[in-house]
């Protein structure tokens, strides 16, 4: 009885040392993939930070109406969101090479799945970026032209217009990253129609002083007398 | 681009004609008793030169042009259908002048002319014999370029008086009181240079209007320049739904032309006239009533909303005056001449640098332009209408005063960087 205890002790031991000696490669290929990755991250994130200080990127961005990154970038520098995002890249990609080499039959299908949404992920990004650039490129066209219409609410318009055209990109991509896409359809017909009704009621309201002032004028002014103004630019 | 630029019917019948010595691009409707008078005044031109008139071909008088044209036609003088305007310029007008402008000096050179002219306004006076008195210089003492010198008006032409006059002095050292005419006479010479650099822009997209190029390309070429009394110009009414539009087709060339030209205008210190021909016309009065009010809205609407767009462009020292101005009550809003000139140079260096979209850049000067036009315009109705010369003069020192500036900024564009 207690031979077959021994034995079975042993030949536990024995399968679990196998089996972790098995492993044992792997783990080392997978810490050895993450200090690599780190490394190359390290060294990626700060060529890419001094490229871009170099072109005055903050500068640029902030010039082609990308003010906002700003705000929600590591101290203030979308410089640093770069370059951190792309030693996060690197990283995540450090991880899924050490992962595939971990146990490449239990690990391969997540890996691959992964890699499978890495298009979607991309697509997804391209989207957003132009989206918020034709978003920002169109509230500034709307603000000065709402702005030399003399319009009270030209900022209002402005705005609604940039995030008419975000929520249009956002609904896009999540849609391209399939989360959730029932949600997604609802929310965005509840978003979009939401930031019209807004717009709607917001330039109705404010026209009405307009509307009050032309029709003031229309009886001021003695009917038939047509006054020309001249004034004359060019 | 020239004989593309050339329509087909006026090809045609220009390739019988073979050759001229003056072409006429008549743009301007003057109707068929003001064609004729001018049809007779350019027969009485001294040395009687072959002369080609391509009139604008509207869908409203093909027929009586044509008709016209059968009858006027002689061997000194031919009148061509000229379409390549299209039959409505009023959308875009400035546009259309530029094709126009284009289809002239390209018909020109074809038919081997000494000069054109190019015939774009209507005068008070219904006479067209302005336009014999702009072809005098080039016929007669070999000018290059005829600028035309329209009576001062009070109220008239604020982009030529606010910034086209003076910024084209500044910059360039010649006191061309309507450098982008459009009413103006053109050597062959002129117009074959003005056709090959914007031959050379095709490849790009940097193609300037042939008009804002004319002063630069005769000042820096050093070809003879005079300008000749024409009387009062028609204005055409104001679009103030289309300000913007406006603002942006008239600057937008100017600060292009600036651009090419660096290397001469950066040379130039001080300004000279040019000689003047003709006899000074009187100033008219001017009638109207003028809402000023809304010009000083505008502009606080712009200080509000635009700043963002504005601190891209503007030094903080200019903002801080702009915000000040925009808490003035309406009718104390005076813009100094001064930091209108620094606006000016300042809009003018950030189209270079393409600090932001250049239509945008444009078109977010205007309400700093209508501020200007307000000031300007409450200081000439207190001073009279015999003061616009001076009050043009004065201006036109303040951005002569102000050159230094926009040189060290060109130059060294990020130490100056707002």
């Amino acid at each position: 009885m207690w031979d077959q205890v021994k034995q079975a002790l042993d030949q536990s031991t024995t399968k679990f040392l196998t089996g972790l000696a098995h492993q044992l490669p792997g783990m080392v290929a997978l810490i050895v993939a993450l200090l690599i990755s780190f490394v190359l991250a390290w060294v990626l994130a700060i060529v890419v930070r001094r490229l871009l200080a170099s072109i005055r990127f903050d500068e640029r961005l902030n010039r082609w109406g990308f003010a906002s990154i700003q705000e929600w970038s590591p101290m203030n520098s979308p410089t640093r969101l770069v370059s951190r995002t792309t030693a996060c890249v690197v990283i995540l990609a450090g991880f899924l090479i050490g992962i595939a080499a971990f146990d490449a039959e239990s690990t391969s299908l997540l890996v691959r799945s992964v890699f499978a949404y890495v298009p979607n992920i991309v697509g997804a990004m391209l989207v957003l970026l132009v989206g918020s650039i034709i978003a920002s490129f169109l509230a500034r066209s709307v603000l000065i032209g709402a702005v030399n219409l003399n319009l009270q609410y030209a900022r209002l318009l402005s705005l609604g217009v940039k995030w008419l055209v975000i929520v249009l990109a956002v609904a896009m991509a999540l849609e391209h990253l399939k989360i959730a896409p029932g949600i997604v359809d609802l929310a965005f017909g509840i978003l979009f129609g939401g930031i019209v009704l807004t717009l709607v009621l917001a330039v109705a309201l404010n026209s009405k002083e307009l509307v009050t002032k032309s029709l003031e004028r229309d009886v001021k002014e003695p009917s038939g007398e047509n006054i020309e103004e001249p004034f004359r630019h060019v | 681009m020239e004989v593309d630029s050339i329509p087909q019917q006026t090809q045609e019948r220009a390739a019988q004609i073979e050759s001229a010595d003056l072409v006429v691009g008549v743009l301007a409707d003057l109707g068929q008793d003001g064609l004729m008078n001018l049809c007779e005044g350019l027969r009485a031109l001294p040395g009687l030169p072959r002369i080609v008139i391509l009139r604008r071909d509207s869908a409203s008088n093909t027929a009586a042009a044509n008709a016209q044209s059968a009858q006027q036609e002689d061997t000194s003088l031919s009148l061509l259908p000229w379409s390549a305007v299209g039959p409505d310029p009023l959308g875009a007008p400035l546009q259309s002048i530029s094709i126009a402008c284009q289809s002239l000096f390209a018909a020109t050179g074809k038919l081997g002319a000494r000069a054109c002219c190019f015939v774009a306004s209507e005068m008070e006076s219904a006479s067209p014999q302005w336009v014999c008195q702009m072809l005098g210089p080039l016929l007669e003492s070999d000018f290059d370029f005829v600028a035309p010198y329209y009576a001062p008006r009070m109220f008239q032409g604020f982009l030529n008086s606010g910034i086209v006059y003076p910024l084209t002095r500044c910059l360039y050292g010649k006191r061309i009181n309507n450098p982008f005419g459009p009413d103006v006479g053109v050597s062959r010479k002129l117009a074959q240079k003005i056709l090959g650099m914007n031959r050379n822009a095709n490849a790009g997209t940097n193609q300037s209007h042939p008009l804002a190029s004319l002063a630069p390309v005769a000042v820096c070429e050093n070809l003879q320049i005079c300008q000749v009394h024409v009387g009062a110009r028609l204005y055409p009414p104001t679009d103030w739904t289309n300000m913007s539009s406006l603002v942006a087709q008239v600057m937008g060339p100017i600060f292009l032309e600036m651009e090419r030209s660096a290397a001469c205008w950066q040379r130039t210190r001080g300004s000279v006239p040019v000689p003047a021909r003709g006899e000074r016309q009187p100033q008219s009065q001017e009638t109207g009533t003028v809402d000023l009010n809304r010009m000083v809205e505008t502009f606080r609407l712009g200080v509000r909303d635009l700043q963002e767009i504005w601190s891209l462009v503007l030094p903080p020292a200019t903002l801080l005056e702009l915000r000040k101005l925009s808490r003035l009550a309406p009718e104390q809003v005076k813009m100094p001449d001064e930091l209108w000139a620094r606006i000016v140079y300042d809009f003018a260096l950030a189209h270079r640098l393409r600090t932001i979209n250049r239509d945008h850049l444009l078109r977010s000067m205007t309400p700093l332009y209508l501020a200007w036009v307000v000031s300007y315009a409450r200081e000439l109705e207190t001073a009279g209408a015999t003061s616009v010369e001076q009050r043009i003069e004065r201006l036109s020192l303040a951005y002569e005063a102000a050159k230094p500036y926009l040189i060290a900024r060109w130059r060294w564009p990020d130490r100056f960087n707002p």
